[in-house]
């Protein structure tokens, strides 16, 4: 018996180490600006999935393609996308990608979110999202001319002042929200590929959307909604002084008090 | 085999006889306003506070509990105290951001650097860092085994627990955890490893023999972020602090079954529990106080004000 477990042991470690040598090569496609705060939030999102890469055996790659390139694949394991409202419905709307995470980047567009495309996952805070905030701040601070923000570079709580000072070494320029939004989206990503250990579309999609719990440097373990939405805090804003963290505390149904809450 | 554990043996013998007589007392460090309160456990009573400088965080005494080490993130350095005398015996070199450390049997300190993303070994004798050693993203957790053969660091940001080998000074295992890893700690037979995730809400256990986890639990507590891990002498219990659930857990070691929880101070992190398991020790970061709770009813009995923002905790007994 103690031979046997032994062997089974030395079978195991041995079988991890070859899957350790062998890396899983996974290539995320993007149409969007090559430049700017998405673009730099794109690539510490990289940076940071290879670095978790090298431990777990994964090499990530960005590729850059036109609509039309992206639209002449076959197949993708996921589509990153920091264009216009019309452009991000014409992909995920395409058959060949239903089964394909289209992530939203920066578009706030309240229509994207009530489209309920099973494929279509939007990071960046929508409008709604944004007015409903404003709105519980508002009720308490009626004077106040803050706004709202998904992300802000002195935000400090949940390890957020870890993000931004990394952002701000590897960039030289401060986090926004649009650089939140490509660094959480790769992020999102990478955590999905290191637990499903797969680079099938319709495995990542379904991890996405029913699975993840996952850490944005934001307080509670994000999660998307069915309308597609990753539920998280926003910032309200004054005089580019971080006021106040909306859901505000006390406000009836925490984080799905912001927005569109279901499609059903 | 059997010469590697007469010689441990020999050194824990060694070890063992000199050290100095307990002083009973509770350092901990408060973040916010740099400093370390010194407590009387037996007492309760606050002796006196001591200032070593900026932002600490990780504390831990050498193996003979002679000297206390305080991590000082501001100043990335490593402040020593003589426990017996509370005289301050200057600065070691620390690298970038030490966040917490633990201390090996043969005295080295295995520092995280959470803003380098790597562990140092750092020898207190020489103030030499003696190895860097490559981890995930934010480097928080570290804890040695009671053999001093592994030492586990968590990378928050990248949700691993790296295994250490101390002869090699090699990460020889990743382990993907839960969101967030912070909190670790070993079984006292060294057969076992915990790991708490704050975000992903779990406990898990690792089993040290093929770095495989054999068991999860998600912590139901209600807003529950899972942080420092102290495991009872005799490996039966588990102690889990939880930040803003202002609660320790008690769980069954093996199980993960929650037996109990205690009312304790606001975003509770660290935690020292007494050599004979009876007493659990506090440090609440937003209360400014350290609870104490006793573990044979799971009550707090006393909660004693510390400076801003207490972050860790070591016990002298």
């Amino acid at each position: 018996m103690r031979v046997i477990k032994k062997w089974l042991f030395v079978l195991l470690i041995g079988l991890s180490q070859s899957l350790m040598a062998q890396v899983q090569d996974v290539s995320l496609h993007y149409v969007g600006p090559t430049k700017g705060s998405v673009w730099q939030g794109l690539q510490q999102g990289l940076d940071e999935a290879n670095i978790q890469g090298e431990f777990l055996g994964q090499k990530y790659t960005l590729h850059v393609v036109s609509m039309e390139e992206l639209m002449a694949l076959d197949d993708a394991t996921a589509i990153l996308l920091a264009t216009d409202e019309q452009q991000v419905l014409a992909i995920a709307q395409s058959e060949k990608f239903a089964n394909v995470a289209v992530f939203n980047l920066i578009s706030d567009s309240d229509a994207l979110r009530s489209a309920c495309l099973t494929n279509l996952l939007s990071i960046t805070a929508s409008k709604k999202m944004k007015q409903d905030a404003l709105a519980q701040w508002l009720a308490k601070n009626s004077e106040s001319k803050a706004h709202v923000q998904g992300w802000h570079e002195d935000f400090v709580k949940f390890a957020a002042s870890q993000l931004n000072s990394r952002f701000k070494k590897a960039h030289g320029v401060a986090m926004d929200n649009d650089a939140w939004s490509g660094w959480a989206a790769v992020k999102l990503l990478s955590d999905t590929v290191a637990r499903t250990q797969s680079t099938d579309a319709a495995v990542t999609l379904n991890y996405l959307k029913n699975k993840i719990a996952f850490d944005g440097q934001k307080g509670a373990g994000a999660t998307f909604r069915d309308t597609g939405q990753l539920r998280q805090l926003v910032l309200l804003v004054e005089g580019n002084k971080i006021v106040a963290e909306a859901p505000l505390r006390g406000v009836k149904g925490g984080l799905d008090s912001l927005g569109l809450k279901s499609c059903k | 085999m059997k010469l590697k554990q007469l010689i441990l043996s020999t050194l824990v013998l060694v070890s063992a006889s000199a050290w100095a007589d307990p002083t009973y007392r509770l350092f901990v460090t408060n973040e916010k306003d740099n400093s370390v309160s010194v407590i009387d456990s037996r007492t309760g009573t606050l002796e006196t506070t001591l200032k070593l400088g900026e932002r600490p965080r990780g504390i831990g005494l050498s193996p003979d509990h002679k000297t206390l080490y305080v991590a000082l993130s501001g100043d990335h350095a490593i402040g020593m105290v003589n426990v017996a005398t509370l005289e301050l015996l200057g600065n070691l070199k620390a690298g970038q951001d030490p966040e917490t450390f633990a201390v090996h049997p043969n005295g080295n300190l295995y520092l995280s650097n959470e803003d380098d993303a790597k562990a140092s070994v750092l020898n207190p004798a020489t103030n030499e860092i003696i190895e860097e050693i490559r981890v995930g993203l934010e480097p928080e957790g570290v804890a040695v085994s009671p053999d001093g053969s592994i030492v586990l660091v968590t990378s928050e940001s990248t949700n691993m627990v790296h295994v250490i080998d101390t002869a090699a000074h090699k990460v020889v295992a990743n382990i993907l955890v839960a969101a967030r890893p912070r909190g670790l700690a070993f079984s006292h037979d060294g057969s076992r490893a915990y790991v708490s995730s704050e975000i992903g809400n779990e406990v898990a256990i690792i089993d040290t023999k093929t770095y495989a986890i054999t068991k999860t639990a998600t912590v139901d507590v209600p807003r529950s972020k899972p942080m420092a891990i102290k495991i009872s002498p005799d490996d039966k219990t588990l102690y889990l602090t939880t930040g803003r659930a202002a609660k320790v857990v008690i769980m069954d070691a093996t199980t993960l079954e929650i037996k109990s929880t205690a009312d304790v101070g606001n975003r509770v992190w660290g935690a020292a529990l007494s050599r004979d398991g009876s007493t659990l020790y506090t440090a609440n970061g937003v209360s400014n106080t350290v609870s104490v709770v006793d573990t044979a009813t799971s009550k707090s009995v006393m909660e004693i004000k510390v400076g801003d923002s207490p972050w860790g905790l070591v016990l002298d007994d």
